[in-house]
């Protein structure tokens, strides 16, 4: 089954918020709900070896995706043909199991219609070969989407530029994240787990943890 | 995470009428409580159906809920299978019973019923037993769920017993029950509380005053006193049936506001 998904280089992302934005445009996302947030991780570290980035999120699109095992409707389910996790609306009873269980809460509610929603990855678009609002909207040329098993698909070329050190998924909890980062030392230590403290600012987990 | 109120209800309630039940059961192999058989598995069918339907209230869709038999996930689907069972369990029980069965027939159902309070009560916290939720991802969870249950639903029984006036060695056998489920009250909980950090965290208050000494050492105390002073039984089962339920609903609301996730990247909470 395909794996498809997007893959950030944080190398070049800027920050710039436009991926949330785009993502709210296209798919009508309400006032303080959210299919993809842009957090900002540190400044974590001691002066000259700092750390410090922005981390766009979004459903990570598990291979092992909690929120489809634990749903008892199959309202949030794996579409055979594209592997991207998916809920369908009209089978969501709104027990919000599949919000618990998300290891990255990265679930939304949609207070209109009493269910819960996340990213689609755009499948409105993709069917038609087109890439998702937030990778055709990137202005630092961060983003890229596509199955990871392809070696012709764009998030699989951009991979293959890096060594495996450089590419990061967020900490893995038995769910098998596809969404792939990549970050060199350029940037600075990449951030395993980060906790929000308020908006859009992060900060890092204590590395003892 | 905020308090799920409709849950704490479902599992404290359901709980408490499952092993209400069970305690009818295993009366099958005593035959102590004649009197208080048929009014226990009443109650139990009724406490275990309302803390269903309190359940369903937490549901934006209920209209939808039909959806889940096309898709047996464990889970919430566990649960509602595992109530229904026990419903029907209590009133083929019932049926057994009050159409004068046979001993066997009866200890046979009793067996089950116990069988059922248990996987069912344990089943209702092992739903929460997530890797996205580093507090809940352990097994002393639906223990505590357990432990909760029995203490709730041999403090009932007691009470049952109290109000039927059952002779002395039906309310000492009674207070004895009690005492066995407020030990589970009291050791089952507790592993949870160390194990998640809550007996030493911001939940302190309520997990030593709410979850043990209201849900285990009040129970406790009244059955131990009640193996002695059958003369009371009444105020004691009524101190005991109110301790174990604070115990329980206690347990259940540090179960919420505990939740630790992983990660909560969007800042949503439920």
């Amino acid at each position: 089954m395909a794996r498809n998904c997007i893959v950030v280089n944080l190398d070049r992302c800027t920050g710039c918020f436009g991926c949330e934005v785009a993502c709210k445009m296209e798919n009508g996302v309400a006032l303080g709900e959210r299919w993809s947030k842009v957090l900002t991780v540190g400044p974590v570290g001691e002066y000259p070896n700092m750390t410090r980035y922005a981390l766009p999120t979004m459903c990570q699109q598990c291979e092992s995706a909690p929120c489809v095992s634990v749903c008892p409707t199959g309202a949030s389910y794996r579409d055979e043909k594209t592997g991207i996790v998916l809920v369908d609306k009209e089978k969501c009873i709104g027990c919000k199991y599949c919000m618990m269980a998300c290891p990255y809460g990265v679930r939304s509610w949609n207070t209109a219609e009493r269910c819960v929603e996340k990213c689609t990855l755009c499948g409105h678009l993709t069917s038609q070969d087109k890439v998702p609002a937030c990778v055709k909207s990137c202005a630092a040329g961060a983003r890229f989407y596509g199955d990871l098993d392809d070696p012709s698909s764009a998030a699989a070329q951009e991979l293959a530029k890096y060594d495996d050190a450089d590419i990061h998924t967020l900490q893995d909890a038995g769910n098998n994240p596809a969404t792939r980062y990549i970050m060199t030392s350029m940037i600075g230590q990449w951030q395993e787990r980060v906790e929000p403290k308020g908006h859009p600012h992060t900060a890092a987990y204590p590395m003892a943890e | 995470m905020e308090i799920q109120w409709s849950l704490v209800l479902f599992t404290a309630l359901s709980g408490a009428g499952a092993w209400l039940v069970a305690c009818a059961g295993i009366d099958a192999f005593k035959g102590l409580a004649r009197k208080t058989v048929v009014p226990a598995i009443v109650v139990g069918i009724a406490l275990i159906v309302i803390g269903g339907l309190a359940s369903a209230t937490h549901l934006s869709h209920v209209d939808r809920i039909m959806a889940v038999l096309a898709h047996p996930a464990p889970g919430i689907f566990l649960e509602a299978l595992l109530l229904g069972i026990d419903v029907v369990v209590a009133v083929v029980f019932l049926l057994l019973y009050r159409r004068g069965a046979s001993a066997g027939a009866c200890k046979a159902l009793g067996a089950v019923a116990v069988a059922m309070a248990a996987v069912f009560s344990f089943s209702c916290g092992s739903s929460y037993m997530m890797a996205s939720q580093l507090a809940w991802n352990t097994p002393a969870l639906p223990l505590g769920y357990l432990g909760g249950a029995m203490a709730s639903g041999a403090a009932c029984w007691y009470l049952l017993c109290a109000v039927r006036k059952e002779d002395d060695a039906a309310l000492i056998w009674a207070a004895q029950l009690t005492v066995a489920g407020a030990l589970a009250a009291v050791v089952l909980p507790a592993v949870w509380g160390f194990a998640s950090g809550v007996a030493a965290g911001d939940g302190a208050v309520l997990f030593w005053v709410g979850v043990m000494a209201c849900g285990g050492i009040a129970p406790l105390a009244c059955g131990l006193v009640g193996m002695k002073k059958t003369a009371s039984a009444l105020p004691l089962a009524v101190v005991a049936v109110v301790g174990a339920f604070i115990g329980s609903v206690a347990y259940r609301v540090l179960m919420w506001t505990a939740s630790v996730a992983l990660m909560s990247l969007f800042g949503v909470g439920i």
